[in-house]
């Protein structure tokens, strides 16, 4: 990218997306722009030339990022820019409206040492919510020109003309951290000798946050004895203080940040918050957060997709369109037309592809799983997921997840399988195992779960068992998972979004796009599960199976009739709980039964599909051991709930 | 395009050719769209979705 590199001096603009940066670049460039990828990646960074004052500058418009420390390409991106020019200035554009958000990363700016000017920008919006902005004290305050602005108006754009022209660097302020951070700086900033474009208090900061490509720098620019005394000190201090580094940083910044904008930003209307601002408040703190999860858990879950999905959308379905309308239309024809027996089985008979593979994947699984996707959209549209990510990290520590982990939890509810994909996304290996445990065993998916509250429904007793073992036997596995596996524990903390009325048109087109996604992705699983199975019944193989399990299903106190609901779970769980549910309607199972069943069933091993990708995911090795565990706890607690509800007499 | 999880902005290199049928994770179909931030799953509507979009945008 020769445009990079010109005899001009440069303007290098960051700051976070859609703050204006982008306008502000076309303003100051005007048509005269070129628009390239940054070498060796796919990322596009813009540049042109500006005059100002009589002297042309060339203009560098960098990919948004949110800090110095750099997570996605677009980060690394701008980051190397920073890196290995030397601007004439870096001018850092904030949304006025979020200065408290954005000023951590004019913060790292300052403190690497870079001839910061910061824009101000969108004032016009902050006035418009009853923001003032004092910004010559900011100004002081931190050491560096301010300019107030409303670029996509041109306000501000001569002052910020005048900085540019008048600018001289000059050294910039420390900022100075809690003691025991400062300790740690102080430990390896007198280490570091080479010439860095970014000051080595900066370097040191990153280093101890893992930063690689500055501890590549950091070995290129340092001797090697010198360059492992500096890693050495680093590990001691990442060791030390590997439980909340990040966190600590974070805050830390937020601290400075809160206290430099003391006096400066003033709220000139003092509006009561409003009803959405508090109902944000109440989700996230624990005494009112659960019982705003127990209320989307009853009316989300229980109501909704329970009794209204799987009751009466699947009696809809399967009792009447299915049973009196089309099953024996098919039926007819194939006993018409299909005289040779093994086809006939194989299209209408038992486990035929019409009346096993499809019937199941239409009538039971799709409404089932399409009003729990309604149910996730809206929730995800309004912003209460992040929230419910806050709510539950501290009980999700006990486990050894973070609050990031509710993303494949949650996910879980919807497709275990695909929520396994999800669980690499998690920070730490131990993480990634231990919620891909949990999710094998303890998270029922979306067809699973309305099938089991469906049928449990009209029993409160037998929900509230179901609910309670599972709960229990997540806790004790999270916490045993959480003593035995060794590793780094996680960090999590997020910026939370606003809260907000979940948009119809989202909502519709979110839901409409995840059913088509599963049911196109279940429907040949499901004729494919229905043709093994036809196999298995032709060939009397799966008597062989059914009679291999029997004795355990009978050990649990299920009937015969229940193993089949077994074979069918491990090649999709959703289909394991439309053979429960045919059980039940066939007045196959007692109430204790059934709440063996939907328990152990709940348990029961993972579907073919989640296997694969937790081979994929996590290696043969640990997919085998889950596997195995799973099985074993499955049925040792089938066996447990059993023995209990036998002694006691309770449900019987 | 904004992450149904975070609500950050999807930098563009990651906003996918609608086209494209697998998040780069599965073995596809899931047409799912990765967030660079926090790795959430978001859907992509199909072909049909997209021109009701579409068309919804233009009215607009």
């Amino acid at each position: 990218m020769s445009e990079m590199h010109t005899e001009h001096p440069q303007i290098i603009l960051v700051g976070h997306p859609n703050v204006g940066k982008s306008v502000l670049f076309n303003v100051l460039t005007g048509a005269y722009s070129t628009v390239s990828n940054y070498p060796g990646t796919s990322v596009e960074v813009s540049s042109g030339t500006s005059t100002i004052a009589g002297r042309k500058y060339q203009i560098l418009d960098t990919p948004g990022m949110y800090s110095l420390m750099p997570i996605t390409d677009e980060e690394r991106v701008a980051r190397t820019i920073l890196l290995t020019h030397h601007p004439h200035a870096v001018v850092h554009v904030i949304d006025a409206r979020n200065i408290e958000r954005m000023l951590p990363m004019t913060m790292q700016l300052i403190e690497a040492g870079l001839p910061v000017i910061l824009v101000v920008n969108i004032l016009d919006e902050a006035q418009r919510l009853g923001l003032k902005l004092d910004l010559e004290r900011l100004q002081k305050q931190l050491g560096i020109p301010v300019i107030g602005a409303v670029m996509k108006r041109r306000i501000g754009l001569d002052e910020l003309y005048s900085a540019i022209d008048a600018y001289r660097f000059c050294p910039h302020k420390t900022f100075v951290y809690q003691e025991d951070l400062e300790r740690d700086l102080n430990a390896v900033v007198p280490l570091l000798k080479g010439d860095y474009r970014l000051s080595r208090r900066a370097v040191a900061m990153l280093l101890i946050q893992g930063d690689e490509d500055i501890r590549e720098l950091v070995t290129k620019g340092e001797a090697a004895a010198a360059s492992e005394e500096i890693f050495d000190q680093v590990r001691l201090i990442s060791f030390r203080r590997r439980a909340d580094l990040h966190l600590q940083i974070g805050m830390e910044r937020r601290r400075i940040c809160r206290q430099l904008l003391d006096g400066v930003v003033t709220q000139e209307r003092q509006d009561a918050e409003s009803f959405g601002q508090k109902l944000s408040r109440w989700m996230v703190r624990p005494l009112t957060g659960v019982p705003i999860l127990l209320l989307v858990i009853y009316f989300g879950l229980f109501q909704f997709v329970g009794v209204f999905g799987a009751g009466t959308l699947v009696d809809f379905l399967e009792g009447m369109l299915f049973e009196e309308h089309i099953n024996p239309v098919v039926v007819d024809a194939a006993q018409k037309y299909l005289t040779a027996n093994w086809l006939f089985e194989l299209v209408a008979g038992e486990y035929g592809i019409w009346t096993l593979g499809i019937r199941y994947a239409v009538a039971l699984v799709l409404p089932i799983v399409g009003s729990f996707f309604l149910v996730f959209s809206i929730l995800e549209d309004s912003g209460y997921l992040p929230r419910l990510a806050l709510l539950i990290d501290r009980v999700f520590k006990l486990i050894g997840l973070s609050g990031r982990a509710v993303i494949p939890m949650v996910l879980g509810f919807g497709c275990d399988t695909m929520a396994t994909l999800v669980t690499r996304t998690l920070e730490t290996r131990r993480e990634r195992i231990i919620s891909t445990l949990l999710l094998a065993m303890v998270i029922p998916c979306s067809a699973q779960l309305g099938v089991i509250l469906g049928l449990l429904a009209v029993q409160p007793l037998a929900l509230m068992t179901w609910i309670l073992c599972l709960v229990v036997v997540f806790m004790v596995v999270g916490v045993l998972a959480d003593r035995l596996m060794p590793g780094e524990k996680p960090v999590f903390y997020m910026e939370v979004p606003p809260l907000r009325p979940p948009q119809l048109a989202n909502v519709a087109i979110k839901t409409l796009t995840r059913m088509k996604s599963y049911f196109f992705e279940i429907l040949p699983l499901f004729v494919i599960a229905s043709v093994v199975l036809w196999a298995g019944k032709m060939t009397q193989a799966l008597d062989l199976v059914v009679a291999a399990l029997a004795p355990v299903v009978h050990a649990i106190g299920l009937p015969t009739g229940a193993t089949t609901a077994f074979v069918f779970g491990f090649f999709r769980r959703d289909f394991g709980a439309a053979g429960l549910y045919d059980l039940q309607m066939a007045g196959a199972l007692t109430t204790a039964q059934l709440t063996v069943a939907a328990l152990t069933l709940t348990l029961f091993v993972p579907c073919v599909a989640q296997f694969l990708v937790m081979l994929k995911e996590r290696g043969v090795k640990i997919a085998l051991i889950i596997f195995l565990f799973v099985t074993l706890v499955a049925f040792a607690a089938g066996w447990t709930l059993n023995t209990f509800l036998n002694l006691t007499g309770f449900l019987l | 395009m904004k992450c149904g999880f975070c609500q950050r902005d999807i930098p563009p290199p990651y906003q996918v050719d609608p086209e494209r049928k697998s998040c780069g994770s599965c073995f596809g179909g899931c047409r799912k769209l990765h967030c660079p931030w926090c790795g959430y799953p978001n859907p992509l509507p199909g072909k049909f979705l997209r021109r009701l979009l579409e068309k919804q945008a233009g009215k607009q």
